[in-house]
């Protein structure tokens, strides 16, 4: 049952979650130009910088379960083995994949 | 004099810039990343058309909110009648860390031209920042390749969502191979190879541990994406009190 209004509110809601994801995106340096450097927000910054993305993994692996916690492990182990995030990658992968195929099978 | 110039020349050099050929080398460096983008996009395509959007409503929102986690959240609005305020609430819980990735980038972005800061941050993503900040904190100065590895993020899942909006079936499971995992593991690699390259490696693992803990800690506390925000705040603040 689509009518014209539901074809609107749809394409509103479209505007709208593109318009929250844009300003998102420009937000930061916004704020930042506001407040002057120094070294504590220069070291605040480059904390955030790793803590940002150390938070959304764990977030991730406790939203997933020791599957996707051994892929990230393995990755990790890789990486820091190798240098190489191509290898890591793979790594993470094939322990992941081995885990489905082992698992379910 | 002389070293005044020096200073002057130093400065002068380290310089953001934002060049074609930063982008150009922006698409190289995410174009291996982002082809295990496509099963992705190829399965929103599939779910936001089976929620109710049209084909050509699908693509639109791939290709102008850019971020599979806002798109994926939103999708429980439809079909109507929408809840417009509470999917503001959701876009903005899933968004919020775009802010935070901003900030960090703010040291280089804000010494951009304001429209070339438009351009870079334009198609700020989980995995463009992932790629370009650690770059720019080694040396890299052109913040071309945060626009060029958001460009084929992009191309990959707004394809992606088109395939699977026109009717595209999933082929086989992404789990069989693993590829669910790979952001995951990119972004791990990523947090490795930052405390590996610092030089005073140790400052950084107080931060990353509490944002990992706090992040953790508050997962089924927070609606979904705060708690990401919460942990990189407080690794921040870490990092910032830390002594020295």
């Amino acid at each position: 049952m689509r009518s014209v209004p539901d074809e609107t509110a749809t394409w509103l809601a479209i505007g709208l979650v593109a318009a929250v994801t844009l300003a998102c995106r420009l937000a930061g340096p916004v704020v930042m130009s506001r407040i002057g450097p120094s070294p504590r927000i220069e070291r605040f910054l480059q904390s955030l910088s790793i803590s940002v993305i150390a938070a959304l993994v764990a977030s991730i692996v406790a939203q997933g379960g020791p599957r996707e916690g051994a892929a990230v492990g393995v990755a990790a182990l890789v990486m820091l083995a190798t240098k190489s995030t191509v290898l890591a990658l793979l790594a993470g992968m094939a322990t992941a994949a081995s885990w489905t195929i082992l698992l379910s099978g | 004099m002389v070293k005044r110039n020096l200073k002057h020349d130093h400065v002068e050099a380290s310089r953001p810039v934002l060049t074609l050929e930063g982008t150009v080398r922006g698409v190289r460096r995410l174009a291996p990343l982002s082809l295990f983008v496509l099963p992705f996009g190829v399965a929103y395509g599939v779910a936001a058309v089976e929620a109710g959007l049209t084909p050509l409503q699908a693509v639109a929102m791939s290709a102008l909110a850019f971020s599979g986690a806002a798109q994926f959240g939103v999708l429980d609005f439809w079909p109507g009648p929408i809840a417009f305020g509470s999917l503001i609430f959701v876009a903005l819980a899933v968004s919020a860390r775009l802010v935070v990735m901003g900030a960090a980038l703010s040291p280089w972005v804000n010494r951009l031209s304001p429209p070339r800061r438009l351009a870079a941050l334009f198609l700020l993503s989980d995995a463009n920042f992932a790629d370009t900040e650690p770059a720019l904190r080694s040396g890299e100065r052109d913040v071309g390749i945060l626009l060029g590895g958001g460009l084929i993020f992009w191309v990959t899942w707004v394809m992606g969502t088109a395939v699977g909006a026109a009717g595209g079936a999933i082929i086989g499971d992404p789990a069989m191979f693993g590829i669910d995992v790979v952001m995951v593991c990119f972004f791990g690699a990523v947090v490795v190879g930052m405390v590996a390259g610092e030089p005073n490696w140790r400052a950084t693992i107080p931060p990353v541990l509490a944002a990992i803990v706090v992040s953790v800690a508050l997962v089924s506390v927070l609606p979904l994406g705060w708690n990401v925000i919460a942990g990189a705040l407080v690794g921040g603040v870490v990092g910032a009190f830390r002594a020295g």
